[in-house]
């Protein structure tokens, strides 16, 4: 295996990976927000996440094409638009869903059959044809003594901190980011204080598709995308959040950073076919070992001491 | 049917009815069905055969699993492998059924200590790492595909007959189970788990015990499949659209009866079929936009469609209400 | 239904059987009858062939430049006035009925069984894509209908001894030993220092195999030449590549070779160049010079080389008119070898049915086996089918150059401008 013989990595591959690594937890973390304000206000699990993200995509594709707009700056351009979307999509059907303390089934089959949706009228529009993006930077690399780093990486990952950072102001700093907070710690006691549920559920539904669509359109500039696109991040997100705690917003970027450490360093002991299968199994294995996320662990620990 | 007593002048109907759809089911390629006739009625029988077995564990148990491909799938290569063995079929399809109860014990055990959603979720994951270890095995011929040497001449009928005996069986068990005590132990777990573990009911063995049940069936069922089709790869038998596939028609047709999942399975089929020829670029569409509809305006499915239609209509001509009529597991009570 | 009755029939299984029973055979029953009619008629007023291709899902695009290709053969026939039926004492024209299966293998399957056993055809055909192929190839001989393929090569469709199953490609693995043979003589000629180290990945398929195997083979056959360094396989349809890749990188090798499906290649040689990767010569196996590529890819797709079944720049007179017609009807040049194995796929059928002189299915097929079409599209000029029913037309090497212009470098009488070996930084 690589470990040994003469393919070895070297000291600065595996810096290089480390780099590597760290650019794409920011990214993650963008992308799992999206899905970890939903189920904190809402407890559901967003099924259609992927459509979105795949939506998201397209309209930066789109958007750089007809306007010759910097894709980039197309993707922040996303945000506010699929905050509508996700307006739209709360007051047309997940409103009429029953509100529980734990995701229900037919929250997990409409958002899925929403899901199936997206992705035909993907394949409506744009076909199954394989996009991508093609940016002025995105072949270019960027080199720190033996390190080499895409600059596109490095943009994306400067965007998607700047959204997190927004997201922390709002949620701090603004009448709907604490009943936001509120209702995600106790639901309950959050209504009898007087914050309008409904209300505050469309909002964030609104700010979760922002959240994924701004996402999406980041990937894009990174990957290649069919209206397939999306799956398996999704279930990246999954896993995020679910070592995260589910509802833990600093949970999303500890869970986001071991999944992409976990994926980047496992081509040193896994072989490059079953790479893909790894974010899976991790699924799995968080859901069942960690059931309360990282910090839930770090807390028991801190208890038991 | 869901707990409503039974007469025994009702039960007598019931077994003529159902001898009256065998029998028609036994004739189908003896009068002169077209070979594109008869393949489309024996994989509607393979899937009524699923579409059964998940409604033990989705509908009447009431936990969703997203990955029943998984026991197709490992149903389908199991047997596969046996054929190429030298195994008789038969015996093949048997094995191809232990294989997968075999593995749902070993994925039931961990999950099952997670409630409804996260076991939902967690067989998504289940589903994909599967789908992706397979793909590269190299034993099973990875992304290859696994191909079953020919053994004799074709012939359909045969395939036929084990389909339909295959979905007979799939139809007896369930009845059986739904009448008996363990039917009941299971739908007080769909309905309160902590409440049944209460009454003295094991939650965590029920599961496992339907979870088994569910794959025998299923894995059987894909072990047909694949003698059928005499190839088989892990990006069609493990895909995840064939879980969903699974999931749809009992959902579509009513969760928690008899008789939905194979309504749901006949609708199924035959509206794939129609839409796989005539429109190909409709049909996720068509899948999504029937679960949202589902899910906003008829829980029931077909069956609770069509109970509220009857209902309505006997209403109206005798002027109060209808029958009381055992409905169909709504769709929020499954789950936690 | 009287109200006592309802009453003594409360909501019966007996009914809800009965509705199941007449629902089902509301559905069933126009088939039924439909398609038992449709059979008989030594002479109808058509040859119809089926036609199975992703025309959507992920091999949307090459199935659809497949059916393309095969309409315009279809086409031209028809203009001539058909294909002549001796048995029928006429021309008779082509008529195509065409199922897109999705890239999906089950449907792929059903769709061909349907074809096969209910639409009346004397020939499908189908496949593209190795796994689809695969998949279709089962069908053929159950239902005794001929079957082309012009998109599936994998050795193992055609070693199975199947009677009724035909390709218009070549086997993959002398896709892998031409290339080696190329690179081979590049040494010979002195342009490559003997010794250099190869890395390989190729995608985990049997195409992916298949390469290996070809390249491996000439290795064997002529050793000193070449080592391979690295050799590992990926997951099709994967999104991020970097892991794999990293470990190329580490291997330092001189000449990457890779095997993958069009959407893969472009992932992957993007992020090869992302990733800061060097090797003096690059082939993603039969990819290359595809239009979504260097769309997608910019200059980071020049200098890769490819070997292929058939570009649209062949020097032979056929190919020129074939390229001008099939620019006139779809708008847009041929991409790859995608439509012109299907033209002469639907070319070479017709050559049979005429050789047969019936619709008889096994005189097609019997037509099939000693058909010899003289005017090929594909390099050599003439296509045959080999005892198994593949096609072993040899494979030319093209190397895209800047400016989106693609070269034939191998062999030497198509040769349209010099090999570079050693790609510029």
């Amino acid at each position: 295996m690589p470990l040994y013989g003469e393919n070895r990595l070297g000291l600065a591959d595996l810096l290089n990976l480390l780099v590597s690594a760290i650019l794409l937890a920011g990214i993650y973390t963008t992308m799992s927000m999206g899905m970890t304000v939903i189920y904190g206000v809402m407890k559901m699990v967003n099924l259609a996440h992927a459509g979105f993200m795949m939506l998201g995509a397209y309209f930066a594709f789109e958007l750089s094409q007809r306007t010759a707009l910097d894709p980039l700056l197309a993707a922040v351009l996303a945000a506010p638009l699929f905050f509508l979307l996700g307006i739209g999509t709360y007051r047309s059907m997940v409103r009429f869903l029953p509100v529980a303390d734990e995701p229900t089934l037919p929250s997990l089959l409409l958002l899925f059959g929403l899901w199936l949706v997206l992705q035909n009228i993907g394949y409506m529009i744009w076909g199954a044809d394989d996009r991508s993006i093609l940016t002025p930077l995105t072949m270019a690399t960027f080199r720190f003594g033996g390190i080499i780093l895409p600059v596109i990486r490095l943009i994306v990952f400067g965007i998607a901190l700047l959204s997190l950072v927004a997201l922390h102001v709002f949620l701090n700093r603004t009448w709907f980011g604490r009943s936001v907070r509120a209702l995600t710690q106790n639901r309950e006691a959050g209504q009898l204080v007087g914050i309008d549920a409904g209300r505050t559920a469309m909002l964030t539904f609104g700010v979760g598709i922002a959240f994924t669509g701004l996402a999406g359109a980041l990937l894009a500039t990174l990957y290649s995308f069919t209206p397939d696109f999306g799956g398996s991040f999704m279930l990246r997100s999954f896993v995020i959040i679910v070592l995260g705690g589910l509802e833990s917003f600093s949970g999303v970027a500890m869970g986001a950073t071991i999944v992409a450490l976990i994926e980047t360093f496992s081509i040193l002991a896994v072989p490059a076919n079953y790479q893909l299968a790894i974010s899976f199994i991790l699924l799995v294995v968080a859901l069942l070992v960690l059931p309360g996320g990282i910090e839930g662990l770090l807390q028991r620990r801190r208890l038991l001491r | 049917m869901s707990g409503a007593p039974a007469s025994p002048v009702r039960s007598c109907l019931a077994a003529a009815a159902s001898l009256l759809v065998l029998a028609g089911l036994l004739l189908v390629p003896l009068i002169g069905a077209s070979g594109n006739t008869i393949r489309l009625v024996l994989i509607t029988l393979l899937w009524v055969a699923t579409s059964l077995a998940w409604n033990l564990l989705g509908g009447v148990a009431g936990q969703v699993s997203f990955g029943f491909a998984v026991f197709y799938g490992l149903g389908a290569y199991a047997a596969a492998f046996a054929i190429n063995g030298g195994i008789n079929p038969y015996a093949a399809f048997a094995a191809g059924g232990l294989t997968a109860a075999l593995a749902s014990v070993l994925i039931g055990i961990p999950t099952f200590r997670l409630r409804g959603p996260y076991f939902a979720i967690a067989t998504i994951g289940v589903n994909e790492a599967v789908r992706i270890v397979m793909s590269n095995l190299e034993i099973t011929g990875g992304a290859s595909g696994y191909r079953l040497l020919a053994t004799g001449r074709f012939s359909q009928g045969e395939h036929y007959y084990t389909a339909l005996g295959l979905a007979g069986l799939a139809f007896l068990i369930s009845w059986f189970v739904m009448r008996s005590p363990f039917g009941l132990a299971l739908r007080a777990i769909r309905e309160d788990q902590d409440a049944a573990a209460d009454l003295g009911v094991p939650p965590f063995r029920c599961k496992l015990a339907v979870h088994a049940l569910a794959a025998l069936l299923t894995g059987m069922a894909g072990g047909a499949f694949a003698r059928y089709t005499a190839y088989i790869h892990p990006d069609g038998v493990f895909a995840f659209t064939t879980s969903i596939s699974i999931l749809l028609m009992p959902v579509i047709g009513g969760l928690g009866t008899l008789l939905g999942p194979v309504i749901g399975a006949v609708v199924y089929s035959v509206v794939q079929e129609e839409m796989v020829v005539n429109f190909p670029q409709f049909h996720l569409f068509l899948y999504g936009a029937l679960l949202i509809l589902i899910v906003l305006f008829e829980p029931g499915g077909l069956v609770g469609l069509g109970r509220r239609i009857a209902r309505g209509l006997r209403g109206r001509l005798r002027g109060g209400p209808g029958d009381p009529v055992v409905a169909p597991a709504p769709l929020s009570r499954v789950g936690p | 239904m009287t109200t006592r009755m309802a009453h003594r029939l409360p909501p019966s299984v007996l009914r809800r059987l009965a509705a199941l029973v007449v629902l089902a055979s509301a559905m069933l029953g126009p088939g039924w009858a439909g398609r038992a009619a449709a059979q008989g008629a030594a002479c109808p007023d058509a040859v119809r062939v089926g036609m199975v291709f992703p025309l959507t899902g992920r091999e949307g695009r090459p199935g659809t430049y497949q059916v393309e290709g095969i309409r315009l053969a279809m086409e031209q026939i028809n203009a001539k006035g058909g294909v002549n039926v001796k048995a029928c004492g006429k021309r008779l024209p082509f008529k195509e009925i065409v199922y897109d299966d999705q890239s999906d293998q089950a449907r792929s399957v059903q769709l061909v069984e349907r074809t096969m056993s209910s639409d009346n055809v004397v020939a499908v055909l189908g496949g593209y894509s190795t796994v689809l192929g695969q998949a279709q190839s089962v069908v053929a001989d159950r239902y005794r209908v001929p079957w082309i393929t012009p998109g599936a090569a994998a050795s193992t469709i055609f070693n199975q001894g199947r009677q009724w199953i035909f390709g218009t490609l070549t086997p993959v693995d002398l896709l892998g030993y031409t290339t080696m043979k190329f690179l081979g003589g590049l040494v010979d000629q002195g342009k490559l220092d003997k010794g250099l180290k190869i890395a390989i990945a190729v995608e985990n398929t049997d195409h992916g195999k298949d390469y290996v195997e070809g390249v491996n083979r000439w290795i064997k056959e002529h050793p000193g030449y070449f080592s391979v360094v690295f050799n590992e396989s990926f997951q099709l349809g994967g999104t991020d590549f970097s892991g794999i890749l990293q470990r190329v990188k580490a291997a330092n090798a001189d000449i990457f070779l890779s095997d993958a499906h069009l959407q893969d290649y472009i992932t992957m040689q993007r992020q090869y160049t992302q990733m800061g990767l060097y090797h003096r010569m690059v082939s993603y196996g039969a990819r290359g010079p595809e239009e979504p590529a260097r769309k997608a890819l910019g200059a980071a797709a020049d200098y890769i080389f490819a070997g292929t079944w058939w570009e649209k720049g062949l020097p032979y007179k056929q190919v020129e008119a074939f390229v001008k017609a099939y620019k006139a009807k779809f708008g847009h040049d041929p991409d790859n070898f995608y439509p012109a194995t299907a033209y002469d796929g639907a070319r070479i059928l017709a050559a049979a049915i005429e050789a047969a002189g019936s619709l008889d299915r096994t005189a097609i097929r019997d037509g099939l086996r000693k058909a010899r079409l003289t005017d090929s599209l594909l390099p050599g000029q003439v296509l045959e089918f080999q005892k198994n029913g593949q096609a072993a037309e040899p494979f030319v090497i093209v190397q895209n150059k800047p400016g989106n212009r693609v070269d034939f470098v191998y062999p030497e009488d198509t040769k349209t401008g010099e090999v570079v070996t050693k790609i510029p930084r």
